[in-house]
């Protein structure tokens, strides 16, 4: 691929432009959902494409295509120069010089290649025989997937950065459907890795099977207010939205909560957050981001102190900062733009347990619905709707569903008194590391 | 001419070798733009070019999808050989193609690839001051404007062949406005199954003012209470609920698993007689139609619930053929790169006899939800729940002040059985859908509707 973003380059940098990028990207992919243990779908491809970026007088143009022919690489240059005629010149825009160093890391198996599809099938079917051996009240099992990619990634820009890296990942993922007299109820599970030999079909089948199991015969609570213990799956959707607030480009456009709280506290001295575009479990992991800078580590707060934002080249530009290595983009098609990589809530002392243990009566959160289109970024009031079970003298007990939990997102980082050690992955809205956590006190409506 | 007739052909053919009952191939160039406008400046503007070709063999209840983004011969033969590898023995028929009808014409006027980037930064940029030009509240207007034409060719091995050229427009305005330290948000848009002639019937200037006052309005706004109250929906937007709540428990891979509240429930009553929800994907440049499904079906217009009563479901081939039934025009997908499934289209609730004042006059204390700001539903049990951007409280049968933070939150089956009021103020707006990682098109209406007994979750009692 690196050849491809090279000639793509110089094919672009023909044209008179003063600065160019050209990003390539070569993906395979499969994909593997069985049902009632058969295979009811299997999807693979191969795919590339390029993504090219023009500067010029301060103007940035961008095409992409996913003809690779000289034809087709020529017609992507002309239509990024037809966008950079009409966009608005920014003192800002402008490409990443070259790092020297750039981290390590092991992103690639080959195993991942060589492992044959009929044991991704298996793998899949076993996720699903796993759920569904758990319990009799596991009716179905809908959505038993494997789903595995391997990519490789160029960037080649005119200041003369041009590297490539490759990378693989897979996860298994299910939706259980439990079922009694009175009711249906569902619950997820997913593993992450880079082959599937890393991916543990039986614990993600039991666990579906369990937070499903676990929601059967819920029914709605009185409202009140009371201290909630969130796990770590809604953690990390709550942690998700943080992590889009604390990026450069929502706080200069005044679409942040956070902005202009640098260095004050804005959560309890428990919280701790990282953005780790390193960290080998991390599937947002990548040598340099997709302006080709260095990935890292970005300390974003510190013992409840707001310590940084997140930068990309033209956010940084815009405050006179280097990026964090935070220029993402999912593939060719979209420009880079600042995003989080991995965000990692560091685990707190105490288990999950004991996050439950003070608590006479309370709420624990398994699942969150609308929490994207539910929270105003500005002033972080939010508003979900939720499910999960009543906590009754410091013990799980009853099922609650069609509930709803109120408040501020910044009220509730303050109001974290425990952090849980249960820290997991969880790949949705981002890559995310989350423990569990207790807050006091949450307003929840019921009946 | 995406590819030969001769070679779709060719390549059903290489996908049967080794057996399955049925193969299609779906065979698409896609040009595309999109502009944004932020802080009155024009950025991050883009071209696209997405081209490639999916091959797909059905087998029993299972299928092999291989998609690729190259079309020469080669590669669709060998794209269609991996695809019906794990079809297993015996060799199956692949008959010859002839063109279909489409379900009905979308016509392109003015084919939004032919028209100038200039054109299009001048439409963001008047949608922009008009939003600005609603009051110096507003302090940040975002603007989008994107287009896509796509050339698209379907065949199968039933002998049929569909071709369709299909362009969309779109605008969407989001407005920040700003007082005394609190900050509120406003959205509106506007799109179609055409090309740029949209705006001789649309005004740019509407869109971005509109989403200006609703910033504006929301500036007023009080904390929402919370509690069960008659909520009643505006004409709309709050087919989006219904789109959520309902339609997505009627799509048949749902029904089929039983993972729907509406499965073995034909013929039964499972809303209120005021209700009659349709599925429509051939009304004429709708922003969901098309002449065909993306599995070469002819569009048409679907009853799937009638005065309360649970008439079909919406089916896509694969499903059909499960179920032994005719598709509905109803298999769907994003592009090349993804398989149909069943999707909706354009879903609607129909008008009713009263009006919208009727409605609000006859509501005692209430919740007037205005503008969505989206939601989610679990299809398996029909439980929702819904942001309201723009809401207000209703008290002794008046809109009173505005309410922020307000979630509409309840379950499809019993919020379709308590609509007690429905109004002939049809409106349809436009959206995308979202399910199993594939975004389409979508228009979602109704008229001024009351539902009774919602639960509203608000933020008031946090705060006092």
């Amino acid at each position: 691929m690196l050849d491809v973003a090279k000639k793509a380059l110089d094919v672009a940098m023909a044209t008179g432009v003063e600065q160019a990028e050209a990003f390539a990207q070569l993906n395979r992919s499969v994909r593997v959902k069985v049902y009632q243990q058969e295979v009811e779908e299997l999807v693979s491809s191969t795919g590339s494409g390029a993504g090219i970026r023009v500067i010029g007088g301060g103007s940035v143009g961008y095409a992409y295509t996913s003809d690779l022919s000289p034809e087709g690489i020529e017609a992507a240059v002309r239509a990024a120069s037809d966008a950079m005629s009409v966009t608005s010149p920014d003192e800002f825009a402008g490409l990443p010089q070259p790092a020297a160093e750039f981290p390590r890391l092991d992103l690639y198996n080959p195993r991942l290649a060589q492992v044959p599809v009929a044991d991704k099938i298996s793998l899949a079917m076993a996720v699903e025989k796993a759920a569904l051996g758990h319990d009799r009240r596991i009716r179905q099992v809908e959505s038993a997937t494997y789903s595995e990619s391997d990519s490789s990634v160029a960037i080649a820009n005119s200041l003369g950065f041009a590297q490539s890296y490759k990378d693989t990942s897979c996860y298994a993922f299910l939706q259980a459907i439990a079922e009694d007299e009175s009711q249906m109820q569902t619950g997820i599970s997913f593993v992450t890795g880079r082959e599937p030999g890393q991916l543990d079909a039986a614990a993600a089948g039991a666990e579906a099977a369990g937070r499903a199991l676990a929601l059967l015969g819920a029914r709605q609570c009185a409202s009140m207010s009371c201290p909630v213990v969130l796990d770590p799956f809604v953690t990390a959707s709550v942690i998700g939205v943080v992590g889009s607030a604390l990026t450069a480009e929502a706080v200069q456009k005044r679409r942040s909560m956070f902005a202009g709280r640098q260095e004050e506290p804005v959560a309890s001295r428990l919280v701790n957050l990282l953005d780790d575009g390193t960290h080998p479990e991390g599937l947002a992991s990548a040598p340099f981001d997709g302006e080709g800078v260095p990935t890292r580590q970005t300390e974003l707060i510190k013992d409840g102190i707001l310590q940084a934002f997140l930068y990309d080249t033209y956010t940084g530009r815009k405050d006179s900062r280097a990026s964090t290595g935070n220029g993402v983009r999912g593939n060719y098609r979209s420009q880079p733009h600042v995003g989080p990589t991995n965000l990692r809530l560091a685990a707190g002392a105490g288990s999950a347990a004991g996050l439950l243990s003070g608590v006479e009566l309370g709420f624990y959160v398994m699942d969150v619905t609308g929490m994207h289109s539910g929270v105003n970024p500005v002033s972080g009031d939010f508003s979900v709707g939720a499910t999960g079970r009543l906590i009754r003298n410091g013990n799980l007990s009853e099922p609650v569903r069609e509930v709803t939990v109120a408040g501020n997102l910044l009220d509730m980082l303050v109001g974290i008194k425990k952090i849980g050690n249960d820290n997991r992955w969880v790949p949705f809205g981002g890559s995310i590391h989350a423990p569990s956590v207790l807050i006091e006190p949450m307003t929840v409506s019921g009946k | 001419m995406l590819i030969d007739e001769h070679l779709a052909e060719k390549a059903l053919a290489a996908a049967l070798e080794r057996g399955g009952e049925f193969a299609d191939l779906y065979v698409e160039r896609r040009a595309s733009m999109s502009l944004s406008l932020e802080d009155g400046k024009l950025e991050k503007i883009s071209h696209g070019l997405d081209a490639g070709a999916s091959i797909r063999v059905i087998r029993g209840r299972s299928i092999s999808f291989v998609f690729t983004e190259k079309t020469d011969e080669k590669s669709l033969i060998e794209a269609a050989r991996l695809a019906g590898e794990a079809a297993g023995r015996g060799g199956g028929r692949a008959a010859p193609l002839a063109p279909v009808k489409p379900g009905s014409v979308h016509e392109i006027g003015e084919p939004p690839d032919s028209v100038a980037a200039g054109v299009k930064a001048e439409l963001i940029k008047a949608t922009d001051r008009a939003a600005r030009a609603r009051g110096p509240e507003v302090v940040q207007a975002s603007i989008g404007f994107s287009d896509d034409v796509s050339k698209i060719m379907i065949a199968n091995s039933e002998g049929c062949l569909a071709r369709e050229e299909r362009a969309r427009v779109r605008l969407i305005a989001r407005v920040i406005a700003s007082r005394d330290g609190s900050y509120q948000t406003g959205y509106d848009s506007i799109g179609a199954l055409k090309g740029m002639e949209l705006f001789e019937s649309a005004s740019p200037e509407q869109v971005g003012s509109s989403a200006a006052e609703k910033a504006i309005t929301m500036l007023d706004s009080r904390l929402a209470p919370s509690g069960k109250m008659a909520v009643v929906m505006h004409r709309g937007f709050g087919g989006v609920l219904f789109h959520e709540a309902c339609g997505h428990g009627l799509e048949a891979d749902a029904v089929e698993k039983g993972a729907s509240v509406f499965a073995g429930r034909i013929g039964e009553q499972v809303a209120s007689p005021l209700v009659t929800l349709i599925d429509d994907g051939s009304i004429v440049n709708e922003w969901g139609s098309g002449g065909f499904d993306d599995e070469g079906v002819p569009t048409q217009r679907n009853i799937l619930i009638e005065r309360g009563v649970l008439k079909g479901f919406m089916f896509d081939r694969l499903r059909a053929m499960n179920a032994g039934v005719a598709s509905t025009g109803n298999g769907r997908r994003q592009s090349f790169r993804h398989p149909p499934i069943p999707r909706m289209t354009n879903t609607f609730i129909l008008g009713g006899d009263s009006t919208a004042e009727e409605i609000i006059a006859s509501t005692e204390h209430g919740f007037f939800a205005k503008t969505l700001s989206g939601g989610q539903v679990e299809p398996a049990t029909g439980d929702f729940v819904f942001g309201v951007s723009e809401g207000y409280l209703i008290e002794n049968g008046k809109v009173s002040y505005p309410l922020r933070g307000a979630t509409l939150i309840g379950n499809g089956l019993v919020a379709m059985k308590n609509v007690d009021m429905t109004a002939g103020d049809f409106e349809m707006n436009i959206g995308v859908c979202g399910k199993d990682g594939q975004g389409v098109p979508v228009g979602s209406g109704q008229g001024t509707l009351r539902i009774l007994d919602m639960t509203v979750g608000g933020t008031e009692a946090q705060r006092r």
